[in-house]
């Protein structure tokens, strides 16, 4: 077999058929967005940017918007500060490598189980009635707190176990990372009279920029599969306090009422945005890290 | 066995060439080392010779036979890797007889094969080990075996003996040295390593920026460099070169940088009078003397460094630094005032502009 | 004095964050063997008498069963179609893709920035439209999304990983490339492409928002557990603990796995 027809066979069926359904996924959202399609009857027509218009007049459209932005930031800025917080505490304080490997393990565990596995460990731990959190918080006085019914509690309580779940996850290849990089500079540094802190602040960390910067990236892509979490959690309650683009998306498209063609609009917004955003980050970021 | 043609040879990656136009034959039984420092394009012409890059232009010949365009498994050619590439999955046994079991060559036929080259390179009691629980040095051999075993016409090497400790590399460099001795086969070798190059080759191709430099057997290199570039690429330690301008008179004399030398007159018949010329002294050429012996050189010595039966002396010469090489410099120590000297016909003359040796026999 | 003080830091730190880690799933799991009455105290029980009740609820209800099974299904047969397109497509694009080769790959990982509602909406009428609505076949065609694009992603790397001499000593011995892949780069780099398998098995096993669009009745494990929770008012939270424990177990499977993959992808430089 020749070169180029082993890449014309390995290569065309995978590409094609990942594009084919990319393809089909995106002209059908362009297409359905420019109609009313619902999921009640089957007939039609061509409204043309009605559905946007009236995107831009929804206020629950906005505030899922303000929510969706206020949940990137937040879990990616905590899973990476937790992430690097417990690989230097792990990393200066735990010297043993058994000990360490113990931890590995299970910080390793928590990124394994499934979105809805998690969300319902932590809507059983955060139960007003019976949960353990709350019963903590009542032996010092607080309490009953309502982790999830509270609105301005809840988006934070969803986005705590996400960064359970991904911020112990880096924290151990930040600690694998920390492991391999060379001993010289950080003896340098401590020959200096470094404190730990400076060595890392000034040293490690620096040296781990193009991961660092890495590991935000596919923290920031992973995020945007916030629906399992908060769907099962809160549902996007409550009112909408957790609300996120693709919850509504959801909820207008599936749930209430199947407004198809609506959110097509709202979902290939959404695709634009993320799709456009992703592709300059990415590819900057990359630049950068390198 | 056969020799190899080289015509014309073109590579460029993009717009960026990296040979222009080279032209190259390897008689057959040759054992020719491809030398040079990095960069200069001896592993990429290796590895065009061996089919594993495409050439962007000219013709590669092996026994006669057009391979430009044939696939490496269909050239008759069988290489050794720097990183000794054996296949990990595989026992050693498997590695060396991969390609006759591929071949579709009968068990009856592999067996007495293995055993001989597996004897030839030491391997018997490793037959049924991985790759990973042998040393460097047998990774090496075993790399060997599996090229020996298909009988190919020619053998390649890429830098083999790069990832070996000093004493394991002159083994191996010997044992390599005596196989070809027996098989005769055609062989290049790459290496960036003067003195294995001058050691093993029948004939070195000293390579620069992707052309040939000079191309000779070891003894013709190192006496009678071509260039300003060989002289000073071979030898340990490197040659001292001088300034000088020709003198007028009987003698051809020549004077520069606080020294006066006579060079040979049968050797260089065209240096004129006031020509400009780099004169190339070898500092194992040299030796000690008294001030009044002719072409003394006379300087102050800086540093004396003992390399066991001989050692090398770094002298300042009207204010530059010129080192030889002699066995009694123990009597020497740094302040001393010295003089050592030169013979006419170890001098290298070398045109100051162009670099080329200005020697007509 | 100082060095008890640091080794009694370092044990609470190490008991710390284990508990931070794996307290919440071991009382989930706790949680999964008690009757109702256990788990509604005021005070949290941790010492109570076990009763299989939970599991025996979930593992006769059929729909719970059948979610099982459409898990396994579906799962397994989108991971090895996955595999078998993914992996032959990744071994090109790492040795002999040169110049679009990096835009191929590009496009794979921008399959990764698509939201997963915006595959789900269109998907959702076309499947009604063409009859496939609420079937594992529809399910697995559009989780092949996923697989083929995650085990392109990760099994890229693997190849590049193989070192090219071993492959180039392959072709000096006369391998075309099918060969030099299938008996060289793929056993050199077998162990690091198991484990991209292993992770786009988590991935899809765990998946939610595609499966509760695109199923009603045949729809997978996350689907049916997710549901559990809205019957009547009264939450049976042991009955959802055995679920989740039910739902955890197969990917925690391959903790193992993933730290060996963890390990060299660490060494050999990150992404």
């Amino acid at each position: 077999m020749t070169r180029k027809r082993f890449v014309t066979l390995t290569l065309v069926p995978a590409i094609g058929l990942l594009a084919t359904l990319a393809l089909v996924s995106i002209a059908g959202a362009v297409w359905f967005a420019v109609m009313n399609r619902t999921l009640r009857s089957p007939d039609y027509d061509f409204v043309g940017a009605y559905n946007f218009l009236r995107l831009l007049r929804d206020r629950r459209f906005f505030n899922a918007l303000e929510i969706s932005a206020i949940w990137e930031a937040v879990t990616v800025a905590g899973t990476l500060a937790l992430a690097v917080f417990l690989a230097v505490l792990i990393f200066e304080t735990v010297k043993k490598p058994l000990y360490r490997n113990l931890i590995c393990f299970a910080f390793l565990v928590p990124v394994l189980l499934p979105r809805v596995a998690a969300a319902f460990i932590w809507r059983f731990l955060y139960s007003p009635s019976l949960g353990v959190l709350n019963y903590l918080c009542g032996l010092v006085g607080i309490g009953p707190v309502e982790f999830l019914a509270d609105p301005s509690l809840a988006l934070i309580s969803v986005a705590a176990v996400d960064i359970w779940q991904w911020g112990l996850f880096f924290s151990v290849i930040l600690l694998k990372l920390l492991e391999t990089l060379p001993r010289d500079p950080i003896e340098a540094a401590m020959l200096d009279n470094a404190r730990t802190w400076e060595i890392h602040a000034f040293v490690t960390l620096p040296m781990l920029r193009g991961p660092l910067i890495s590991l935000a990236l596919v923290k920031a892509v992973e995020s945007l599969r916030s629906f399992d979490l908060i769907f099962v959690m809160t549902g996007g309650g409550p009112g909408t306090a957790t609300e996120t683009l693709d919850l509504y998306a959801y909820q207008m498209g599936i749930n209430m009422g199947g407004r198809i063609s609506y959110a097509s609009a709202m979902s290939l917004l959404l695709l634009v945005v993320t799709t456009v955003a992703f592709t300059i980050i990415w590819k900057a970021g990359k630049k950068w890290a390198s | 066995m056969a020799n190899i043609s080289c015509n014309d040879i073109v590579k460029s990656y993009g717009a960026h060439p990296v040979i222009e136009g080279l032209d190259l034959d390897i008689p057959d039984h040759e054992f020719v080392v491809f030398l040079g420092p990095s960069g200069c394009g001896k592993s990429t012409m290796l590895r065009m010779i061996a089919g594993l890059e495409e050439v962007t232009g000219g013709r590669i010949a092996i026994g006669g036979t057009d391979v430009t365009d044939l696939p490496p498994g269909e050239r008759g050619v069988a290489m050794v890797f720097q990183s000794y590439a054996l296949y990990p999955h595989m026992s050693v046994a498997d590695n060396i007889t991969f390609g006759l079991r591929r071949q579709g060559a009968s068990r009856s036929e592999i067996a007495p094969r293995l055993k001989q080259v597996a004897e030839l390179l030491g391997l018997e009691k490793f037959l049924d080990r991985k790759p990973k629980n042998l040393s460097g040095g047998q990774q090496q051999r075993v790399a060997m075996a599996r090229a020996m075993i298909k009988t190919p016409q020619v053998f390649l090497f890429d830098e083999p003996l790069s990832n070996l400790d000093a004493k394991l590399r002159e083994k191996l460099r010997t044992e390599i040295r005596k196989i070809h001795m027996q098989l005769k086969t055609t062989t290049i070798f790459v290496t960036h390593d003067q003195l294995e190059a001058m050691t093993i080759a029948d004939r070195i191709v000293l390579m620069r920026d992707g052309r040939i430099e000079q191309m000779g057997t070891p003894d013709e290199i190192y006496e009678r460099p071509a260039t300003r570039f060989v002289a000073d690429f071979i030898g340990t330690p490197a040659m001292n070169f001088v300034s000088a301008d020709i003198a007028a008179g009987d003698r051809l004399i020549a004077h520069g940088e606080g020294m006066t030398l006579e060079l040979s007159r049968s050797a260089f018949p065209d240096l004129a009078p006031g020509q400009r010329v780099e004169l190339g002294l070898r500092p194992a050429r040299m030796e000690l003397c008294t001030p009044d012996t002719s072409n003394a050189i006379t300087g102050r010595v800086v540093l004396v460094e003992n390399m066991g039966a001989e050692g090398q002396v770094i002298t300042e010469v009207a204010g530059r630094e010129v080192s030889f090489v002699t066995q009694s410099f123990r009597d020497l120590s740094p302040g001393d005032p010295v003089s050592f000297t030169i013979s006419p016909d170890h001098i290298h003359v070398f045109d100051s502009s162009t670099g080329h040796s200005l020697r007509r026999n | 004095m100082g060095k008890l003080i640091s080794a009694i830091l370092t044990r609470a730190v190490l008991g710390g964050l284990i508990v931070v880690a794996l307290g919440p799933i071991l009382w989930t799991v706790l949680g999964a063997f008690k009757e109702l009455r256990d788990i509604v105290t005021p005070v949290p029980k941790v010492f109570f008498e076990p009763t299989l009740d939970n599991f025996a609820t979930i593992l006769r209800n059929p729909t719970i069963r059948d979610g099982l099974l459409n898990s396994v299904i579906v799962v397994s047969a989108a991971v090895l179609v996955g595999a078998v397109l993914g992996i032959p497509a990744a071994h090109t694009l790492a040795r002999h893709a040169r110049k679009w080769g990096d835009d191929v790959q590009f496009f794979v990982l921008s399959l990764r920035f698509m939201p997963p509602v915006a595959i789900a909406i269109p998907f959702i009428v076309i499947y009604l439209d063409l009859g496939i609505y609420d079937t594992l076949f529809g399910l697995v065609l559009v989780y092949l999304i996923v697989t083929v694009s995650t085990v392109i992603w990760l099994a890229v790397p693997a190849f590049e990983r193989v070192p090219r001499n071993i492959e180039e000593a392959a072709a000096m011995e006369g391998c075309g490339p099918a060969e030099i892949f299938w008996r060289f780069s793929l056993p050199v780099a077998a162990p690091s492409l198991f484990g991209a398998l292993v992770f786009t098995f988590v991935l899809v096993w765990n998946e939610l928002l595609l499966a509760l669009t695109l199923a009603a009745q045949n729809a997978t494990l996350p689907v049916v557990a997710a549901s559990i929770t809205s019957l009547g008012k009264e939450v049976p939270w042991g009955v959802i603990n055995a679920a989740t424990v039910l739902l955890v177990l197969p990917p925690l499977v391959f903790i193992g796995l993933l730290m060996g993959l963890l390990n060299t992808m660490v060494r050999s430089g990150p992404k």
